[in-house]
């Protein structure tokens, strides 16, 4: 069996972000394997030590990317491909990129992330199934595998449900499908080791990127001291039903 | 032609659908395009409700959603050559999508608070970098649009009732539906409140968030909750707001004992007032807020609600 995680690496969330002539700026940003994408690589590695197989990462993006492949290795993936495209890519660009090597493979599953942190794209896997003719399974919480299928248990906008899936098929993942593992000391000197295909890709994104700002709404930060809870409530709703008008 | 996607709930259309419904015919405008519908059912569908807004209507019915059906049946009705596929903004859409937009290598606008057309390209403004950036983005067509709701006016009836033509969607059962898992629904949908009052770890407990209720309430709004206190199982994952859970806009969102963290403030900054109740001078939600006071939310919030009262009185 072969199970395939597909990664990005975006900002740390916590990290500042800079914009420099209409483009963030990520040149002093601390960047980070896409936590959502970390849930499918946890998925890849605890499908693999339960039914046996190889677990592959297959990431996209620029040089750096391979720090965030080489995290995935360190957590314990067998080895890497790297599709390197310096700047952005919409989905379906990403998708073209990736699919005829993930065929290559021949993959019982695919993993991708529900969402990325840097696009806030939602579409990748489903992108991906299409390229590859299968089914997709987004914001996925659970699978469990029999045989040519899968059961799995996904989110939709109101509640889940339980499908049963034809594999190969890809799934994006959701919060409490599981919870990442970290890197281990002797997991980190292997990973260096470990093999990585590069893979050049010069292919044209449809979409364009014009602008980029950060438009934070000015907050007003009229923060009360609250040692005496009554005072600092009752100031607190006189100033939101004078003052901002909404209660 | 643009197509746009009408999205129900079986019985009548949603709110989002006559959003994208103006967009359509904003981009049919500027495009020299006709608008036409597609309306796509698991059983019962508004027909009659949906033929009043489009003069061509696609309808078929799928049984149970899955992507690939629905994909399969939009793409079906844009065989004929469309310029923009327009739907509205939710789980689903932004997958079925995804699968249509590889499909007709378009360009897929994802979630977008604008739209227009200018010298025959599509553009559009999003939030990117889990809400923190505006970015405007243009493709050439055809495009794959969804709408972010709330953001749109909402579209009026033609005054007549168009053409509905029936689509065969050629069958892909590629995933079966076993079982879904309904939330219960009480109050105030989180998505369409006015008034959000979350809770976070700093509550305590599950029986705390009684009083988290009564606030909400008072206010006429809706309960939210961080991840901390899904995951500690004191709130249904129904209620989580961020990154994960739901992104909410009201007027008014009071954050009670919630740290501030990214992934929570992706679902929520854009809320037009945030009042945060933290121990903590330094947490981070103060940054983010407009009122706030710092204290214990269990001696603040009783007195909150009654102040509330009083005001009320
Ligand atoms: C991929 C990913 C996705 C995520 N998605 C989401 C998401 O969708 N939504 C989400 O919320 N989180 C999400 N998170 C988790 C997020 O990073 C935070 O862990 C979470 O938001 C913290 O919740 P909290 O603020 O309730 O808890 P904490 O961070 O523990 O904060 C509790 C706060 O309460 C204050 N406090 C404690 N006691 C009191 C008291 N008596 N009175 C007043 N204040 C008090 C403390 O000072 C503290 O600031 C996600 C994380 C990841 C990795
Ligand atoms: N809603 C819109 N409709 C038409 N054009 C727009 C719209 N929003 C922005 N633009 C165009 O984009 C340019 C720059 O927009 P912005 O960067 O969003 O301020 C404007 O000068 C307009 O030409």
């Amino acid at each position: 069996m072969k199970f395939i995680a597909v990664i990005r690496q975006v900002p740390d969330g916590e990290s500042r972000l800079r914009i420099q002539e209409n483009r963030v700026d990520l040149s002093s940003a601390t960047l980070i394997l896409d936590q959502m994408d970390e849930y499918g690589v946890e998925e890849a590695l605890r499908l693999k030590e339960k039914h046996g197989g190889e677990a592959i990462v297959v990431g996209f993006g620029p040089e750096r990317a391979e720090e965030a492949l080489r995290t995935a290795l360190a957590m314990g993936m067998d080895r890497g491909i790297h599709v390197v495209h310096e700047g952005y890519a919409d989905p379906v660009t990403v998708a073209e990129a990736l699919a005829p090597l993930i065929r290559e493979e021949s993959p019982t599953l695919v993993l991708t992330g529900g969402q990325q942190a840097d696009w806030d794209s939602q579409a990748l896997g489903a992108a991906l199934a299409e390229a590859l003719g299968v089914p997709v399974v987004p914001w996925t919480t659970a699978i469990e595998l029999e045989g040519e299928t899968a059961r799995a248990k996904h989110d939709l906008d109101e509640g889940a449900e339980w499908v049963r899936v034809k594999l190969p098929a890809v799934f994006t993942t959701q919060q409490g499908l599981n919870e990442p593992r970290y890197p281990t000391l002797p997991g980190i000197m292997k990973a260096k080791k470990k093999e990585i295909q590069k893979v050049a890709f010069q292919g044209n994104s449809r979409v364009e990127i014009l602008e980029e700002i950060i438009q934070e709404k000015a907050r007003l930060q009229r923060i009360l001291d609250g040692k005496d809870p009554v005072a600092a409530a009752e100031e607190l709703v006189r100033l939101l039903h004078e003052e901002a008008k909404v209660i | 032609m643009i197509l746009v996607v009408l999205d129900h709930d079986g019985t009548k259309l949603r709110k989002g659908s006559l959003e994208a419904l103006t967009r359509a015919r904003q981009l049919a405008q500027a495009l020299g395009e006709k608008v036409a519908g597609v309306l796509l059912a698991e059983a019962g569908a508004p027909l009659e409700e949906a033929r009043g807004y489009v003069e061509t209507l696609y309808v078929a019915e799928l049984g149970p959603y899955t992507a690939e059906k629905w994909a399969a049946g939009v793409l079906e009705a844009a065989k004929g050559g469309v310029k923009a596929i327009v739907a509205p903004s939710s789980r689903q859409s932004r997958a079925y999508m995804g699968r249509v937009a590889y499909a007709l290598k378009a360009g897929l606008l994802e979630d977008t608070l604008e739209s227009w057309a200018e010298g025959g390209e599509v553009y559009a403004i999003r939030y990117a970098y889990l809400n923190r950036v505006t970015q405007k983005v243009k493709s050439p067509p055809p495009v794959a649009l969804t709408v972010k709701p709330n953001t749109t006016p909402l579209a009026e009836p033609l005054g007549q009732g168009g053409e509905v033509v029936a689509l065969q969607v050629p069958p892909v059962a590629t995933v079966e539906v076993l079982e879904r898992v309904q939330e219960e629904k009480k109050g105030v949908s989180l998505t369409e409140a006015d008034v959000v009052v979350t809770g976070g770890r700093g509550m305590g407990s599950a029986e705390a968030f009684k009083r988290v209720e009564e606030l909400a309430a008072l206010l006429g709004g809706a309960v939210g909750a961080t991840r901390a206190v899904v995951d500690a199982g004191w709130r249904p994952y129904g209620e989580q707001v961020g990154q994960t859970g739901k992104t909410v806009q009201p007027t008014l969102y009071i954050a009670l004992g919630v740290s501030g963290a990214v992934q929570h403030l992706a679902g929520m900054n854009k809320s037009k007032y945030i009042v945060a109740v933290n121990k903590d001078p330094e947490a981070p939600i103060f940054k983010h807020a407009d009122y706030g006071i710092v204290g214990d939310v269990h001696q603040v919030l009783p007195a909150l609600i009654e102040a509330v009262k009083k005001l009320k009185d």
